[in-house]
């Protein structure tokens, strides 16, 4: 049953393939966080974009992650002021397949706690 | 002597477009099977007849997990199309799952997929003689008429992303017949269609949840479809959402290389 819902969960997490354009550039099975300060929060259509200046190893590499859309965003208790630029924030991405640093959108955590998207664990 | 002629000619110029302009307006003919002075083109007086139609006020949101589960409904395709769409799945597995894209990636979809997108919702605007559709993705419109017009002969319509769509309400259901979608777009993902290509659609709020809207879309394909391709899809409502502008060149991180692989910028 456990196995069922985790396919029922891939499966709705797929849908959005049918959107802007195909996720197949993103590794969706693949969560990975990122620990770090908003550099550009863009909230505009075909989807909202997010930089961030995420710290690892004692380097800072910018990644740019692209969300959903900013209507489906608000579904999500999101707002156009939710991220400002220099906010510390830890965010879960699925990863390029390609290695470069950028993703599709998982799940955030603010400063303040507060937590917007999915969260996974 | 000369430069006078030359302003004069300039100003000329300059004026044709307006003098063109200012001529007798276009007068295009009644819509197919109405008379002059009928259709949507004559609205005033009938908005009163508008509050008899059902409350589909506020956004819509395509429902996943609506239609009862398991697994999604998928069009039999026969004959070159069914050949066509085997092609193209070898190709998308041969490359490793990506799609490869003819067009840009801020080049709408068109009909049907463009009713079944679930990241962009849709209004539904009432005016006499005609529904109107907005849908947030690509800022498309859509045009049902009601005003009892028919299609045009196919032959003599421009296939296009919408097609031709009359509709008429059955009590609360809006029923709509569309024709005329460019077989250069899809039924479904990588599956093809001929310019025969027919959709209807019934549309209704569901018996049980007045939040819920509710389309039962048929397509049939005398030349694609070895059967009624039939899937419904339910949208959920959020009554005082607002669709957002939809500007792709502004946001266009997804160009599309000389190899048809959507890049990510």
């Amino acid at each position: 049953m456990k196995f069922r819902n985790a396919f029922l969960a891939l499966a709705l997490l797929a849908v959005p393939a049918s959107a802007h354009h195909s996720y197949a550039m993103f590794d969706m099975q693949k969560t990975i966080a990122l620990q770090g300060t908003i550099v550009k929060f863009k909230w505009q259509n075909p989807h909202a974009w997010v930089e961030v200046d995420a710290v690892a190893n004692g380097r800072t590499e910018r990644w740019a992650i692209e969300m959903t859309s900013p209507n489906n965003l608000i579904q999500q208790g999101f707002k156009r002021t939710s991220m400002k630029t220099g906010d510390k924030v830890t965010m879960q991405i699925h990863p390029l397949r390609s290695g470069s640093k950028g993703g599709s959108f998982g799940a955030v955590k603010l400063a303040d706690g507060t937590v917007l998207g999915d969260w996974a664990g | 002597m000369l430069r006078y002629a030359s302003l004069a000619a300039i100003a000329l110029a300059v004026a044709v477009p307006a003098s063109a302009q200012l001529g007798a307006a276009t007068k295009s003919p009644p819509p197919e099977g109405l008379s002059e002075g009928e259709g949507a083109g004559y609205a005033k007086g009938k908005y009163a007849e508008l509050d008899a139609l059902p409350d589909w006020g506020g956004i819509w949101f395509v429902q996943f997990g609506g239609s009862g589960g398991g697994p999604p409904a998928v069009p039999k395709l026969k004959g070159e199309y069914a050949e066509r769409y085997q092609a193209w799945r070898a190709e998308v597995t041969a490359n490793d799952g990506v799609v490869r894209r003819a067009r840009s990636n801020c080049s709408a979809p068109g009909m049907p997929r463009i009713m079944r997108l679930a990241q962009y919702p849709y209004e539904f605007l009432f005016t006499p003689g005609r529904v109107t559709i907005n849908q947030e993705a690509w800022m498309q419109t859509r045009t049902i008429w009601t005003d009892g017009r028919e299609h045009p002969p196919l032959e003599e319509l421009d296939p296009t992303f919408m097609g031709h769509s009359i509709g008429h309400w059955e009590g609360e259901v809006l029923v709509v017949d569309t024709i005329g979608i460019s077989d250069a777009l899809e039924i479904d993902t990588g599956m093809p269609h001929s310019a025969g290509f027919r959709l209807t659609e019934r549309i209704h709020l569901d018996s049980a949840d007045p939040d819920v809207l509710v389309n039962e879309m048929l397509m049939v394909d005398p030349e694609a479809l070895e059967e009624t391709f039939s899937v419904t899809v339910r949208y959920r409502r959020d009554r005082n959402g607002a669709l957002i502008e939809f500007q792709c060149s502004e946001n266009d991180r997804n160009p599309v290389d000389e190899d048809g692989n959507t890049l990510y910028q």
